[in-house]
């Protein structure tokens, strides 16, 4: 079996992989991509850290806790998905910068 | 299975998420994405957690790259054009500072164990509905939410225009 640090730092590494997706890309599309890849790196830290027998309370919740997360983040991924598609009905855009129009 | 084969699928979770970022073609980047969730899948069953490895794959392998490939055929948009570069090494600056912080922070951590598995699938399911049927009820609510979400969709407004053209 493999050391938890290992599996702690896939998850910080895989958080930025998502993180640098929000913040360096214009594209709506791979700023989605990358909040689903964040969801599942916090599954995996989870995971990493309620893996253990011997660790009372915070085991049994260990899976149930990601269920949560992954529910939320569906949902958010279905809504930011429904709002790419109407911008490019309204706008012919998936650029971030150009969602400014649905103010108008 | 062996250590290294484990640590093998890390790096390639790793590559296969950088690969979904960075490919222009965004069906590639869909791709990549079903292969990062193929090795995180991989990585939740070597710990035992089977429930979350399952429904992992099953929402987020299955039904959400579905739900992707659906909307980047509908975009039409098969490129991603908007490369910024400013705007990448501003957000590579900020990336590496947390990324940093937060190696540091787990490595100087005291405690770490090495894992041995979460509870089983049945366990998991009785503590469910036993002492979380509060989580279980806005789950329902939030797929209710997610499904109206993923109507909207397939509404088509050429056709509600048609209509209220005809009606009128």
């Amino acid at each position: 079996m493999f050391d938890q640090l290992h599996l702690l730092i896939l998850g910080i590494i895989l958080f930025c992989v998502g993180l640098y997706a929000l913040l360096g890309k214009r594209n709506v599309i791979k700023i989605l991509m990358g909040i689903e890849i964040m969801t599942i790196a916090v599954n995996v830290v989870f995971i990493a850290l309620g893996a253990n027998i011997t660790n009372g309370t915070f085991t049994r919740f260990a899976q149930i806790f990601p269920l949560l997360s992954i529910a939320i983040g569906a949902a958010v991924l279905a809504v930011g998905l429904a709002i790419v598609i109407n911008n490019y009905r309204h706008a012919k855009s998936v650029d971030s910068d150009e969602m400014a129009t649905l103010k108008r | 299975m062996s250590l290294a084969v484990i640590y093998v699928f890390m790096i390639l979770a790793i590559l296969a998420a950088i690969f979904a970022i960075e490919c222009r073609r965004l069906m590639f980047s869909v791709i990549g994405l079903i292969a990062m969730n193929l090795f995180v899948w991989i990585m939740l069953l070597t710990l035992n957690a089977l429930l979350l490895a399952w429904i992992q794959l099953i929402v987020y392998g299955g039904g959400f790259t579905a739900l992707f490939v659906v909307v980047v055929a509908l975009t039409e948009k098969q490129r991603d054009e908007t490369f910024d570069w400013k705007r990448s090494i501003i957000a590579l600056a900020i990336i590496a500072v947390i990324m940093a912080f937060s190696i540091w922070a787990v490595v100087s951590s005291e405690g770490l164990y090495t894992p041995s598995g979460t509870s089983t699938i049945a366990d998991s399911l009785t503590l469910l509905w036993s002492e979380r049927t509060m989580d279980l009820i806005l789950q329902a609510v939030v797929f209710f939410a997610t499904s109206i979400a993923i109507g909207t969709l397939f509404i088509s407004h050429k056709k509600k225009k048609l209509k209220e053209e005809v009606e009128a």
